[in-house]
């Protein structure tokens, strides 16, 4: 098939590709990294005019481990709480300068909703025109698979593993987005990387508004979900079509739309695929209970944004990123 | 030894440098399959093939690719039973790809523009090859070997090219037009065609050997099978052929009031269609063969085109399937009716298979005539010692015949499955095998594999769609001289070209490119026809696969690291 | 033009001259005024920055190492326990060498809990890599923040300046304010050459593995030591400018022959001058000013110190557990000399506690004991403390 295009060195091509390589090759993220997806589809979104600044994890780790850096923007790594407040202030440097180029900030869950919340909430209260990007692989999985408060209920990680006394995280995943709307920013939004025509719409919408926008988005992580590689993009289209991560757009605190799903999975498909939930599949009434308590979260989701619809539309979880020959994307 | 940077800051996209291929254990390699529908085809078509260049717009590239195989597509687009349909793997998602209607459309579409056939006449010293019969694998033949640039003859016994095409099948499943127009252009492709020239009386088989290189025989089946029940013949019956091929001639039929024809393959269909336009009351099939549905399998199954069947009830024929005639009920040499039993081939040890009448379930019905479609044989007066006991030609699958250097046989005579693309796969097969004759080489090797599963497929990328239908009279409008079948829109054909799942092959569709998370596939333009491609940068892949498992269509493939 | 305004007001206006584009502040007493006055000029259009209300001490270091990588000249100040909680950033901001300018207003850290003044705060990050400098009066505060800012820009370190809270920031001097003329004449537009920039993008924050550690420790560690040339340059051009001096790194005054010195740091100077003509019989006595904690002036201390055969170190705060942080630095400093002198430690005025004019004599009968005192609060009342406790 390919016999009759142009012979050409790999990095001529990769110097021609019709899409902006904002994150590029030869960076350390273990092989289906998820969120090392997540971050190539937003940066490739933003275009070069941004300058980003990213919180200590994953992504930072393994991008820019000196003298190397995965990235081709401007970017700044400072520590792990921070990232929203280094973003203000590269914001208020560019607009008393008057320059036009967009901030972008970049975090995990670890950094987003636990150590880095009070400097996100200090960003969106004083509506500082930046996107904050959360990469959401439910665990601090940078210093080995600790739990954090994005964990999803009855997840195991090294902090909440299966014992005598215990099936996995005690607590339930934070809502974060409530408290994000509580701040009646401008624009939030929920994506996911098995989406990437509607991550690239959101990332897109975030940086045209006037003021402070913030995107989820969920990321698997095949080290710290125990699924292999190359189902990454399979588990993240299940939590969207089980209702566990619902795909919402928010705006100053309203849920404007939400992508509904034409054919609603039970969670069981997407918790079996992924060996951070082994232990629901025991035979044992606390497993039980605890497989019957994800399936009414998801319930509650589904009632709660109202996903389910049966009737086809260009942007239901069905129609989403339909393959079109030659590439055209709605996004 | 690199020196640090002040606050050791990193160059931009440095990272570049480093090989993270290196971790691989597996790797993507892209892996064309065969799809399914090519797989099925008999005259090899490869519908995956020219559905995408219609896909592009480009209608007459895709005719192009059709008529790499297939040179007749406005006729098989009418008569064949397109098993690539029944094969596709679309129907098991929601409904197969109307590839029956495309080609159609594609032949239609290249006599109305007058497109040519992409091939050379062949050079004045070209070896020179005979065939014998202008049916379907005679011309396929003749075609396929001027393409390969041999002078091609084609004697045919009757006046006009066409063999059962012309003589067999009813103008409303393949009006004359589309017929003459066909053959006419195929004809003038540099085939010199030689009607009215029958072996053994106008000339014979060792005139062919001495002045030709090669010779193809592709005289089909020329006369009915003969029938009876018990040794009783009804009296003035004809064989159903017989009676098809004089209607479609002279447009006489008897003046049946009730019949029952014996048979469950296109002839008998056809039959009874005709039968049923001209006003017999009652048509009735009788066939020991299964009415087609789903579990059924093809040995069971009646090989007349199911599409014919379901018109062929339509329009009021009666089909006894799963039946046999036991006996003829008749009064001095006049048939007054059959008593039918049920009768089933059964598979018995060693996979021979047995027809079995069942004991205790006979009816009887009335009919004023019998006919038997029961299948045809050859005619092989000028053939004698090369048709073995069983009366039809026995060469391999590329037309050879064992013991007789130079001398091919294909399609009906040869028993290439009965059926019109049947006959077009073999002469195609056969121009191949004549040309490695020709020039001293092996056959080439044509092992494409087995075809692409829908499990390899990835379903999660396609919506939901339904199938274009062609127009087709309703039962009541339907007459006997006009087609029945009509053509789909070019709206409807452009957007059915789009519902083909493009099975191993690849369709660009960007989901490599876009979901690598390591910018580990490259996108890449032809320069010939600006297409897009993709190539992997081996140097960095980390072989996650998940390109592999995202490929809608099944075109990647993980193999382990070399 | 001299104008008896706060301490914290002229810091401000000194800011102002300097023209910066990014202010990030969270209050915290004493630090207050300074932020307030910034707020009052910009509001009334007399200086055009961009002001960051952040949510912490954290966010407001965090802020103005965004803005500085990004190419504006930024500015913060804290106190206390605020320094203490972006004592994270602070290491972040000297580590990337981002040059910035921050006011220490010396506060104790809690517990328990204080309001007022000593240099326990600025003293716990004298291992963050910044530059220190200590301000003796408010004039001092103002030319020091100038200069601080060509210092910072050049040697691209960031630089604390570091002025005693309420002693300095809420009492009124006269002050000498400099002209906008003066200021840009000293201290050019801002030009970062590692800002952050999608023109010439770089990756700045990486990690760096123990193969390269040392020598970026090492690189971090040489360039505070060359920056004591730059702050004796700033300080002497700035003096052509002004006409006034800070001293230098180190600064000495009394008589040439005096065999006696007191080495003090910050506003307690003041109150050392005014004592040594108080109390003009008790024999001579060198009074060093040390105005460059970090870099530490070991060399510049030596030739000061030359010739003293008693040299007692005052300072406000201290290690507990270890003694003086001033003291211990200056024996380590000293050491090497022979002779040295005998070197006599005191902590006092600890968390705001009054040093009123007789620790003069004080320190001066304590340097004549037998044995030199390696350290001692000098102030401390043991009537306050309990039995058990002493």
């Amino acid at each position: 098939m390919a016999s009759d295009f142009d012979h050409e060195s790999i990095a001529e091509l990769q110097r021609k590709q019709p899409a902006f390589r904002g994150l590029d090759a030869g960076h350390m993220a273990c092989p289906g990294c998820g969120q090392a997806l997540g971050a190539r589809l937003v940066t490739e979104a933003i275009g070069p005019d941004v300058i980003i600044a990213n919180a200590t994890g994953c992504l930072e780790v393994f991008t820019s481990a000196w003298p190397r850096s995965s990235w081709r923007v401007p970017w700044i790594h400072s520590l792990f709480e921070n990232a929203p407040a280094v973003a203000s202030g590269i914001e208020a440097a560019l607009k008393v300068q008057g320059r036009p180029t967009k901030v972008v900030a970049l975090g995990g869950d670890g950094g987003t909703f636990d150590i880095g919340l009070q400097a996100l909430s200090g960003m969106l209260e004083r509506n500082h025109n930046v996107l904050y990007v959360c990469f959401d692989n439910e665990a601090y999985m940078n210093t080995g698979v600790q739990r954090s408060s994005s964990t999803p209920h009855a997840a195991m990680t090294t902090t909440s593993p299966r014992g005598k006394q215990r099936m996995g995280k005690r607590h339930l995943k934070k809502d974060l987005l409530s408290i994000i709307g509580a701040h009646h920013i401008p624009y939030a939004a929920t994506a996911t990387v098995a989406y990437p025509s509607d991550l690239r719409a959101k990332v897109r919408r975030g940086l045209e508004i006037e003021g402070a926008a913030f995107v989820l988005v969920h990321s698997p992580c095949p080290l710290g979900w125990d699924h292999d590689g190359a189902l990454s993009i399979e588990v993240a289209r299940l939590a969207v079509q089980t209702g566990l991560f619902p795909l919402i757009e928010m705006e100053r605190g309203t849920v404007v739309s939400a992508m509904h799903i034409r054919s609603v999975r039970p969670v069981v498909d997407y918790l079996k695929l992924q060996g951070r939930f082994r232990h629901l599949f025991e035979d044992a009434p606390e497993a039980r209970e605890e497989l019957q308590h994800l399936q009414q979260i998801a319930n509650h989701n589904l009632e709660l944004y109202a996903l389910r619809s049966d009737q086809p539309e260009a942007l239901d979880s069905e129609s989403a990123d339909t393959a079109r020959r030659g590439g055209l994307r709605w996004s | 030894m690199q020196t640090l940077s002040r606050g050791s800051f990193a160059k931009a996209g440095s990272s570049i440098g480093f090989n993270t291929g290196d971790w691989r254990l597996v790797r993507p390699q892209h892996h064309h399959s065969e799809a399914p529908c090519a797989d099925a085809c008999p005259a090899s078509e490869n519908p995956q093939g020219y559905l995408a260049k219609a896909a592009e717009g480009d209608l007459r590239s895709a005719w192009e690719a059709l008529v790499s195989a297939n040179p007749m597509p406005a006729i098989t687009g009418r008569v064949c039973h397109h098993p690539c349909e029944t094969a596709c793997n679309r129907g098991f998602y929601d409904q197969a790809i109307a590839i029956h209607s495309v080609e159609r459309f594609l032949g239609d579409r290249a006599i109305a523009e007058g497109w040519d056939y992409p091939i050379q006449p062949p050079l004045p010293g070209a070896p020179e090859v005979a065939i014998v019969g202008a049916g379907p694998a005679g011309l396929s033949a003749a075609y396929h070997l001027v393409r390969h640039g041999y002078r091609t003859t084609v004697f045919e016994a009757q006046p006009e090219a066409g063999g059962l095409l012309r003589s067999a099948l009813p103008p409303y499943r393949l009006p004359r037009t589309a017929l003459d127009q066909e053959l006419e252009r195929l004809l003038a492709t540099g085939i010199i065609f030689r009607p009215g020239a029958r072996i053994g009386r106008d000339l014979l088989l060792d005139d062919l050997r001495q002045n030709f290189r090669a010779v193809f025989i592709a005289i089909g089946t020329g006369r009915a099978r003969p029938w009876s029940v018990d040794g009783a013949e009804p009296g003035e019956h004809r064989s159903g052929i017989g009676l098809l091929q004089e209607w479609i001639s002279i447009g006489a039929l008897p003046g049946y009031k009730r019949v029952a024809i014996v048979g469950g393959g296109n002839t008998a269909i056809d039959l009874a269609r005709v039968l049923k336009f001209n006003g017999v009351g009652e048509v009735h099939v009788i066939t020991f063969q299964t009415l087609p549905a789903a579990g059924v399998s093809q040995a069971d199954a009646m090989s007349a085109a199911p599409r014919e069947i379901c018109q062929a009830i339509d329009e009021g024929v009666t089909i006894h399937d799963q039946r046999g005639v036991r006996r003829l009920i008749l009064r001095g040499d006049t048939v007054a009716g059959v008593e039918m039993v049920h009768m089933k081939e059964l598979e018995r040890p060693g996979g021979m298979r047995e027809l079995i009448a069942f004991e205790g379930t006979e009816t009887v019905l009335k009919v004023d005539q019998v006919i038997p479609a029961v299948g045809q044989e050859v005619d092989a007066v000028g053939f004698e010692g090369l048709i073995s006991k069983s009366a039809f030609f026995a060469p391999d699958r590329f037309g050879r015949l064992t013991g007789h250097a130079g001398i091919f046989a294909g399609g009906d005579a040869a028993r290439s499955g009965g059926t019109v693309s049947g006959a077009i796969g073999a002469g195609r097969r056969a121009a191949l095998a004549i040309g490695s004759y020709i020039e001293g080489l092996d056959l080439p090797r044509e092992d494409a594999g087995p075809p692409i599963g829908l499990s390899s497929l990835n379903l999660n990328y396609f919506d939901h769609a339904g199938r274009a239908e062609a127009s087709i009279a309703a039962p009541e409008a339907r007459s006997v001289v006009t087609e029945i079948e009509g053509s789909l829109t070019r709206d409807a054909f452009d957007t059915e070209v789009r519902r083909c799942f493009s099975c191993g092959e690849c369709m660009s569709c960007d989901n490599c490119w876009t979901l690598c998370p390591d910018n580990s596939v490259l996108k890449a333009q032809s320069s010939g026809d600006g297409k897009w491609h993709y190539v992997f940068d081996y140097d960095h892949c980390k072989g996650c696969g998940i390109c592999a498992r995202e490929c809608p269509v099944g075109f990647i493939t993980m193999i382990d690291e070399p | 033009m001299i104008d008896a305004i706060e301490g914290s007001a002229a810091v401000a206006r000194a800011v102002a001259l300097c023209r910066p584009q990014v202010i990030a502040a969270y209050p915290i007493t004493p630090q207050t005024h300074i932020v307030e006055n910034l707020a009052q000029l910009i509001a009334d259009g007399k200086l055009r920055c961009e002001m960051v209300s952040v949510e912490s001490e954290f966010s407001a270091a965090s802020v103005v190492l965004g803005a500085a990588a990004s190419g504006a000249r930024a500015y913060t100040a804290s106190a206390a326990q605020g320094i203490l909680l972006m004592t994270e950033v602070l290491y972040n901001i000297a580590g990337l060498r981002i040059p910035l300018v921050l006011t220490c207003a010396n506060r104790a850290i809690g517990a328990p809990v204080s309001a007022w003044n000593d240099q326990q705060d600025s003293m716990a990050m004298r291992d963050a890599g910044w530059i220190q400098l200590y301000c003796a009066d408010n004039q001092e505060a103002v030319d020091t923040t100038i200069q601080a800012y060509r210092i910072a820009e050049r040697s691209e370190l960031p630089v604390m300046v570091c002025m005693d809270g309420f002693t300095l920031t809420h009492t009124l001097e006269p002050i000498d304010l400099p002209t906008q003329e003066q200021v840009d004449s000293f201290l050019p537009p801002y030009r970062f050459k590692r800002a952050l920039d999608p023109l010439s993008p770089i990756t700045i924050g990486n990690l760096v593995t123990p193969e390269y550690y040392s020598e970026a420790r090492y690189v971090h560690h040489h360039a505070l030591l060359r920056a004591r040339a730059e702050i004796a340059a700033a300080d002497q051009d700035w003096a052509r400018i002004s006409g006034r001096t800070c001293g230098g790194l180190v600064s000495v005054d009394g008589p040439e022959d005096a065999r006696v010195g007191i080495l003090s740091i910050g506003s307690v100077m003041g109150t050392l001058y005014d004592a040594r003509d108080e109390f003009p019989d008790l024999g001579a006595v060198k009074l060093i000013k040390l105005r460059s904690m970090r870099p530490f002036p070991a060399e510049e201390l030596q030739g000061v110190c030359a010739g003293l055969s008693e040299l007692i170190v005052l300072e406000r705060a201290l290690s507990p557990g270890g003694g003086g942080i001033v003291g211990a630095e200056v024996r380590a400093a000293l050491c090497e000399m022979e002779p040295a002198p005998r070197i006599h430690n005191f902590a006092a005025g600890l968390g705001g506690r009054d040093m009123p004019l007789k620790i003069y004599p004080a320190l001066l009968e304590a340097a004549k004991a037998p044995q030199a005192t390696r350290f001692a609060i000098l102030d401390v009342d043991l009537t306050k403390v309990a039995e058990e406790d002493r």
